[in-house]
């Protein structure tokens, strides 16, 4: 990656990158080692030193904690084995009161407290939402994402895991 | 050999085969290798962009024959070339949804003999609104054209126009208190409509006595049956320049790369594994004029997504825990299903290569049956399915954007399509006439967020990636109404580091017209249907209607006093401004008829925002404060960010000091609100176990439990229930329906 793709693509994550450039990345062809050039962005972005994996959200990644693969957050707060849902180690709270609900929708039409909860899931380490979910009352929590971990490594980019 | 009365001997045959070397070789038709593209890559792709010009200029030529505001100024329409067998070729830009739809529409005549009754020959004109047939709603009408060479079926053109006007129980083209198919409207099933290039005038008779504006569907007629002919004409010149076997050949293989492109781009942007998302609808009729009391006047659904992407590339997404179908408009039909992932798919994934229904064939869907999504009942109702087909599509775009965003592609990453209401009448017109029509203004509603940007605003449908809202004085000119205003929702995109598209509202006066009547519908009450991601919020979606009837509006306008153009944010403008019956209508507007003098309003959805609405940068928070886009208090209480001066008199800024602060302290107070997941869930349990839930909550449920095992495991496992825990039925929920 030459210096000039790694800024354009440090400004992408950022939000930075100025809308010209943008479109033209999304219409043109894609890089094929994208995700190696972004991993090395992010893996420069973050404070500590574990190896980063897979990126899964926009503050939370998989890496390389010994010989297992965690979930970690950019704070550095570990959520423990990526095949178990990283929610259950996070801290949660629910709306579920309509003035609760008001206090974040001013101005709008509010879901039904009975019908809709909204679970916020923040991260213990440093107080970041990293994922809403607006689900009824009593709705399992959902694990967004369990990657073929093994399977990408070894099938789809040929590199070890 | 059996006596044929058409020209396609053996097409029943064929696409047996066809289907066989599919499930056998794994490539469209038993094509493993591309030899046309092999031979000449250059040709392959020339030929192809061809026969995509040759769609993409029938459906401009339609668009100058429709009479329909739908098709001429949003480009409700699509237009494509299919082979014999009824596979996409090639296709136009617009309503793509119906790419595949429409395929269904001509394998089910194949597989229903048509070529021996009623026989298909060089001249016919089928069509078809039927869902279970092929489309996806009843306004969905399509038209498909068999193309000969010398005697010999070498392919189909079709085209599909969105009618604004159905003739159902209730005026326009989504017929919303539609409760089962014999209320909605005109339904024509695989009909041979027209014979020797021309309608006949019979049919042309039935649409004219059957529905409340049949000019426009019977222009969309002409329209279609011209796009197709000109697709017609565009493939036998093709056949003239290349020859009729390479021709066959070559079509073929543009849908087996099509399969290819769409494996090898899912395995260049995401990764594989197991995604799962979920998304909600509310309904409420309840005390609403017009109801049958065949189901539920309120309900609440819950729709379960589950996505594995294979390491072979292939996306199977599954249904599994999704309700049961039920007596409204809301159903659809695996037609819809599909039309819904292909239109998806054609945004997401094949934005270079070939179009076509190889797309199409690269992946699969699970739709459990008996579930909204695969009914059991043929009777049943599916005029308004996109009110559950965009959520549940919005949700599939976040499952794929997950993968986009593992895969290092963030400026693919989009939270998705939004579920919007739209509004339908009939009445008398400003020409004393009367008329139906749905007003397509909905066409363009907030998208949700992208992963570095806010979402569009006012401009993006799932269903037809060319979003148009339409000018207002066409419409101006196709109802009895005037617009008072068009003005942006503010905060009506879910809040985010990135915020979802905002909405707008309009408002109208009824005029000269002493009736019209005005039904919305693809209302999601009392839940946000429009989820985030990453820590993004959902867009509220449950506005209110907001009228006033017997307004005193002509009497301001005489004495030259100032109207509202909207609702406003702080108080009701309307019941500032104007005298009259004040009313506000959750969900679904379907009252008593309006006339001329009486006020409504109605607002569209915005999108789904993305990443911690703390994180948003403060620039961009004041910005949509000026703007419109959003109100202060929204700026201080979801983004932290703190504002010295004043909007008043143009001296509103950041204090970034007191921001930093803020947001510091806000997240403190989120950690020490916050409790453990499992400490929650430990108390959640109980509750669960009790079912201390709000009946539509229990019901829905119970339903899902019903009818999926599979669900039913899973609930069970999460909340520890024993095995075979179920929500018994109490008594008093058996009608709820006074
Ligand atoms: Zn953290």
């Amino acid at each position: 990656m030459n210096n000039q793709q790694r800024e354009e693509y440090k400004l992408l994550i950022e939000g930075q990158l100025p809308w010209p450039q943008t479109k033209n990345l999304m219409s043109s062809y894609k890089d094929r080692d994208r995700f190696f050039k972004i991993l090395e962005i992010y893996q420069d972005k973050v404070e500590w030193d574990e190896k980063i994996l897979l990126p899964i959200g926009e503050h939370l990644f998989i890496v390389q904690k010994g010989n297992q693969c965690i979930v970690k957050c950019t704070c550095g707060h570990e959520f423990g084995d990526y095949r178990k849902n990283w929610k259950f180690q996070s801290v949660l709270l629910v709306r579920n009161k309509v003035e609760d609900l008001e206090s974040i929708y001013p101005h709008s039409d509010v879901c039904d407290p009975s019908w809709m909860e909204i679970r916020e899931f923040i991260c213990p380490g440093c107080g970041t939402l990293l994922e809403i979910e607006a689900c009824s009352p009593g709705y399992p929590i959902t694990f967004d994402f369990c990657p073929d971990l093994e399977g990408f490594y070894r099938e789809w980019l040929n590199h070890p895991l | 050999m059996t006596e044929t009365n058409s020209m396609t001997a053996g097409l029943r045959k064929r696409l047996e085969e066809s289907e066989a070397q599919l499930a056998e070789t794994g490539c469209y038709d038993g094509i493993t290798t591309l030899e046309c593209r092999d031979m000449d890559p250059l040709k392959f792709e020339t030929i192809h962009m061809k026969l995509r010009a040759g769609c993409v200029s029938a459906r401009e030529i339609a668009r100058r024959i429709s009479a329909s505001p739908g098709v001429r100024e949003v480009g409700e329409m699509v237009a494509a070339i299919y082979t014999p067998e009824g596979d996409a070729v090639a296709i136009s830009n617009g309503i793509m949804v119906h790419v595949h739809t429409m395929s269904r529409f001509i394998k089910w005549m194949i597989k229903n003999d048509y070529e021996h009754d009623p026989g298909i020959n060089p001249g016919d004109i089928f069509a078809n609104n039927d869902a279970f047939i092929g489309t996806v709603q009843v306004p969905d009408v399509m038209d498909v054209v068999p193309i000969f060479h010398e005697g010999e079926l070498v392919g189909w053109a079709g085209a599909v126009c969105h009618e604004l006007e159905a003739g159902g129980i209730t005026p326009g083209g989504d017929v919303a208190l539609a409760q089962e198919r014999f209320g909605e409207g005109l339904f024509i099933c695989a009909e041979k409509i027209g014979l020797n290039d021309k309608i006949r005038r019979d049919y042309v008779i039935r649409c004219e006595r059957n529905l409340r504006m049949p000019i426009y569907w019977i222009l969309d007629e002409q329209a279609k049956v011209a796009a197709c002919f000109s697709m017609r004409d565009r493939v036998l010149e093709l056949i003239e320049e290349v020859g009729v076997d390479f021709y066959k050949k070559i079509s073929k293989e543009f849908i087996e790369e099509g399969r290819r492109t769409q494996l090898a781009r899912v395995r260049q942007l995401t990764v594989p594994g197991t995604y799962r998302s979920n998304t909600f609808y509310g309904h409420v009729t309840k005390g609403k004029p017009g109801f049958q009391p065949l189901g539920d006047p309120d309900w609440l659904y819950s729709i379960p997504l589950k996505m594995d992407i294979k390491l072979d590339g292939k996306i199977v997404v599954d249904f599994e825990g999704a309700q049961p179908w039920g007596y409204h408009s809301m159903n659809c039909t695996p037609a819809g299903m599909d039309g819904g992932m292909f239109v998806t798919l054609t945004q997401h994934m094949n934005f270079e290569g070939l179009v076509n229904d190889g797309a199409w064939l690269a992946t699969q869907l699970k739709l459990p049956k008996g579930t909204w999504t695969n009914p059991d009942s043929e009777f049943c109702a599916t005029a308004t399915s996109w009110a559950l087909l965009l959520p549940a599509y919005g949700a599939f775009q976040r499952m794929l954007s997950r993968g986009f965003l593992a895969r290092g592609f963030l400026e693919e990453v989009f939270v998705g399509q939004v579920n919007s209401p739209m509004i339908e009448m009939g009445g008398i017109s400003q020409y004393g006439k009367p008329f139906g029509i749905a007003h397509f203004e909905c066409a363009a509603a907030g998208s949700g967020a992208l992963a570095i940007k806010d979402g569009l605003d006012t401009a993006y449908v799932g269903w037809n990636p060319e979003s148009d809202m339409g000018n207002i004085e066409i419409w101006e000119l196709d109802m009895p109404m005037v617009y008072l205003g068009r003005s942006i929702l503010p905060n009506s995109g879910g809040a985010g580091k990135y915020r979802g598209g905002n909405a707008f509202m309009s408002t109208w006066v009824i005029n000269k017209s002493p009736e019209v009547r005005i039904v919305t519908s693809e209302h999601s009450s009392r839940v946000f249907d429009n989820a985030g991601m990453c820590g993004g919020y959902p867009a509220p979606t449950c506005q209110k209607h907001r009228v006033v009837r017997n307004s005193n509006i002509y009497q301001r306008a005489e004495q030259r006093k100032p109207l509202a153009h909207s609702t406003g944010l702080d108080q009701n403008d309307l019941e500032q401004f104007y005298q009259g019956n004040q009313q506000i209508i959750e969900g679904p507007h379907i009252t008593a008829p309006m006339k001329e003098g009486d006020i409504f309003t109605h607002s569209y959805n915005g999108g789904g925002g993305y990443g911690d609405p703390l994180e948003r940068d403060p620039v961009l928070v004041l910005d949509d404060i000026i703007q419109g886009h959003s109100s202060q208090v929204h700026g201080e209480r979801v983004h932290g960010v703190r504002f010295k001066g004043s909007m008043d008199d143009e001296t509103l800024e950041i204090d970034f000091p007191q921001t930093l602060s803020t947001r510091k302290r806000l997240r403190t107070e989120r950690l020490q609100g916050a409790v453990p997941v499992m400490e929650w869930y430990e108390s959640e349990k109980d509750k669960v176990k009790q079912g201390d839930f709000s009946p539509e909550v229990l019901k829905m449920y119970r339903a899902a439990m019903d009818l999926s095992e599979e669900f039913a495991r899973e609930f069970r496992a999460f909340w520890q229930l024993e095995n075979g825990f179920t929500y018994p039925e109490k008594e008093q929920e058996g009608m709820n329906n006074e």
